[in-house]
């Protein structure tokens, strides 16, 4: 880190002050202060060409390419994508992956927004509470999954132990033992880690609502969910919209809390789509082809960003 | 005027920043030197974390005996054959690598390898080394690694719950029919007593644990080129179809189902399992433990007969290995008699089959046992095993996976596994 860290505040100087010397006091404020900020800016710069710009190019490159990971690789074409097409096992990670964010993208902004409006207050409870919520976020997400993986364990998970007291079944029940329950699970997993994360996106917006027009709304006689519906929920739209795309994307992109908790078993009942990328580039050594994998996912991800903030935009102006 | 020479300094900043980056990246460097020279100075090895326990013993022991060192960096199992792959493409991989030989034909076939044949062919105890790890070196005609060490899977037997459910401690089983029977009979001890364990989600666990049952009966998964997958022989049928039993029947933990290898050796190890098959590296935790008496027994085919997994690392010089000297004296050295006996201690298998009742069987009764399942190994030899077996998505896994928990026709599990293994071996 500190290589990329370093260069930009002693690289730039070196070359940058010799045409600024010459042209000297004629160099307007507005110039000067242009060349700052393409100064400032060029860390940025640097950074995001070495680690995005390139990166993407090359994958771009190597997907039309069939590319192992050691050995010759050579052009194909448009080869990945038409095998990708009739991919059995990428379709089915595709379908896995949108059941997956279609189930858990509604949960985690009503949890959220449920949690956003009980801290919404003064006091140190709040607060507190707010914190409690909160704490999961600071954990890695595979850590996680670790945590819930064993606290879900057959025969020595706490939780396997409170479901039994609460007579939902035996000691020994398999929680990752079917498809549905181990998806349910993660999803557990991951509204308990995500949601505090939305809940205070969710709370600045809140905050950010000026008081006067929940009183304004109350002086003509609306009640809580009026107001709630005609007041806060279209002032809330833009952090409503932040957050939709955040936990879209992040549940398209799922990975790691399947690959650690149910091994995309049982017999690939939960392999997503990032999943099944890795497997191809990674344990079939296939690089062009997880590469062209990767792009049709990224065009996917960005479409439906895209999407969601037009509409979400439109629907603001009318 | 100002336009200009911000795009400059904009353009000069960037290649600056690339430039750094590109030479912190870069690193390394020093000699190189080439086998026929003096060995000195210091090579780099990767192990695998499964290796931590002996390896920079042996390292050690190396480095004080020579004058070239050895420098050695443990790498995750899970990751190896990826950190390794992928270090060996952009050039910045060790100078030794000791790998797990199912990966050998793979890596031998992608040329990172040295040819080590007349290095092999030095050896005056090239004929005593473990016939698998020589096998699975091959590639066209060519040695690419030497055997390092061992490692092979019997039944494990817990004589506690042997005797317990009136079964005879000293006659474990000989055929499916009589695994049968004493998982049945341990299972009747009571609740959260079970006959078998086994790691329903984990290729590699499987191709150590189950194969052998199937070699033992007289089948095959793969045929001996690796070039003609054999999933649908009749022996898998035979092999699922007992395991099904047990599952249906409640003999193997609710666990078994999902579990990637995790599960199984901690199930055994509390005592309330009867059988399960694992390798030499569970008598050292088992002995440790000092909470069962147990059995290692080796693994039986359906009527009889027995087999095993030979597995375990090879040890390799890599084609871009900047200090060869050393590393061709130190692979050499670490098939030799010291060598071993420090893996020996440690309680690895050794690879030498002549030392092995001289260094390794008088430690444990139950190493004779492991030391025999060894020189009789068997191990498939395939360049796109991590795809096809050890891959836990793949199709051996999830041949195991459906045929044993499921409840669909196992024969057309197999089919549907048979087509996706060959596909990915053609596809190589």
């Amino acid at each position: 880190m500190t290589e990329t860290t370093s260069p930009p505040t002693t690289a730039p100087g070196t070359p940058a002050p010799v045409p600024a010397r010459s042209a000297g006091p004629r160099l307007s404020y507005r110039g000067r202060r242009q060349l700052m900020g393409v100064l400032l800016v060029s860390p940025a710069l640097a950074v995001v060409t070495v680690f995005f710009i390139i990166p993407l190019i090359m994958t771009f490159w190597m997907s039309l390419n069939d590319w192992p990971l050691l050995g010759n690789h050579h052009f194909v074409g448009l080869a990945n994508y038409r095998r990708a097409i009739h991919d059995t096992d990428w379709l089915h990670a595709i379908g896995f992956t949108l059941k997956y964010t279609v189930l858990i993208t509604p949960v985690l902004l009503i949890t959220a927004l449920a949690l956003a409006f009980l801290v919404n207050r003064s006091g140190r409870a709040a607060r507190a509470f707010q914190s409690l919520f909160f704490l999961p976020v600071v954990i890695g997400f595979a850590a996680a999954a670790y945590l819930w993986l064993y606290l879900a364990q057959p025969g020595l998970g706490p939780l396997s132990d409170i479901a039994v007291r609460l007579g939902m079944g035996d000691r020994d029940t398999n929680w990752f033992a079917t498809a549905t329950s181990g998806l349910l699970l993660v999803s557990v997993m991951v509204v308990w880690k995500v949601t505090g994360m939305q809940m205070i996106l969710l709370l600045s917006g809140l905050q950010a609502i000026p008081g006067e027009l929940n009183e304004a709304a109350r002086i003509d006689g609306a009640g809580r969910w009026k107001t709630f519906r005609h007041v806060t929920l279209p002032l809330l739209r833009p952090t409503l919209a932040l957050v939709l795309v955040f936990s879209v994307a992040g549940s398209l992109l799922a990975f790691d809390q399947f690959y650690i908790m149910t091994g995309g078993g049982p017999s690939n009942g939960t392999i997503t789509a990032v999943y099944q990328i890795y497997r191809t580039s990674f344990i079939n050594f296939e690089l062009g082809y997880g590469a062209a994998l990767s792009a049709m996912l990224m065009v996917a991800l960005a479409a439906v960003s895209a999407l969601q903030m037009l509409l979400l935009r439109k629907s603001d102006h009318s | 005027m100002a336009r200009r020479t911000t795009t400059s300094a904009t353009a000069s900043a960037v290649t600056a920043a690339l430039a750094l980056l590109l030479s912190a990246c870069g690193g390394g460097g020093g000699q190189t030197s080439s086998a026929t020279d003096k060995p000195t100075g210091t090579a780099t090895m990767w192990a695998r974390d499964s290796e931590k326990g002996f390896i920079n013993a042996l390292a050690d022991a190396y480095n004080k005996s020579h004058d070239g060192k050895v420098n050695v960096t443990v790498v995750p199992s899970a990751n190896f054959v990826q950190k390794f792959g992928t270090a060996a493409a952009s050039g910045s991989g060790p100078d030794i690598a000791s790998i797990d030989l199912v990966y050998l034909p793979y890596f031998a076939s992608k040329g990172v390898l040295d040819d080590l044949t007349s290095v092999l062919d030095s050896l005056s105890w090239k004929d005593s080394l473990s016939p698998a790890h020589k096998k699975l070196a091959e590639y066209n005609g060519k040695t690419y690694a030497l055997p390092f060490t061992a490692e092979a899977s019997v039944t494990f037997y817990n004589k506690d719950l042997f005797k317990k459910a009136g079964l005879d401690p000293d006659k474990p089983p000989t055929t499916f029919a009589e695994m049968l029977a004493d998982a049945r009979a341990i299972r009747k001890l009571g609740a959260g007593y079970y006959g078998f364990a086994l790691a329903g989600q984990c290729g590699g666990c499987n191709i150590f644990e189950t194969a052998p049952h199937i070699w033992a009966s007289g089948g095959k998964i793969l045929s001996d080129d690796g070039k003609t997958a054999m999933f649908n022989s009749p022996q898998v049928t035979d092999t699922l179809s007992f395991y099904r039993q047990m599952w249906t029947e409640g003999l193997m933990p609710p666990s078994a189902k999902t579990d990637t290898g995790t599960a199984q050796t901690t199930s055994f190890q509390s005592g309330k399992v009867g059988m399960v098959n694992l390798g030499a590296f569970f008598v050292q935790t088992l002995v440790a433990d000092k909470k069962i008496d147990f059995g290692a027994t080796p693994i039986v085919g359906k009527d009889g007969g027995t087999a095993s997994f030979a597995g375990g690392d090879e040890i390799t010089v890599t084609k871009g290995a900047k200090n060869k000297a050393v590393a061709y004296d130190f692979v050499k050295w670490a098939t030799g008699k010291t060598a071993q006996t420090i893996l020996a201690k440690n309680s690895i298998v050794p690879i030498r089959t002549d030392l092995i009742d001289k260094i390794y069987a008088p430690r444990d009764p139950r190493y004779k046992v492991l030391g025999d399942a060894m020189s009789t190994g068997q191990t498939p030899y395939s360049v796109v095993e991590n795809g096809i077996i050890n891959d836990n998505n793949g199709p051996w896994s999830t041949l195991i996976n459906q045929g044993v928990f499921g409840t669909r026709d196992i024969k057309s599990l197999q089919a549907t596994a048979q087509k996706a293994a060959q596909q990915i071996i053609d596809q190589g």
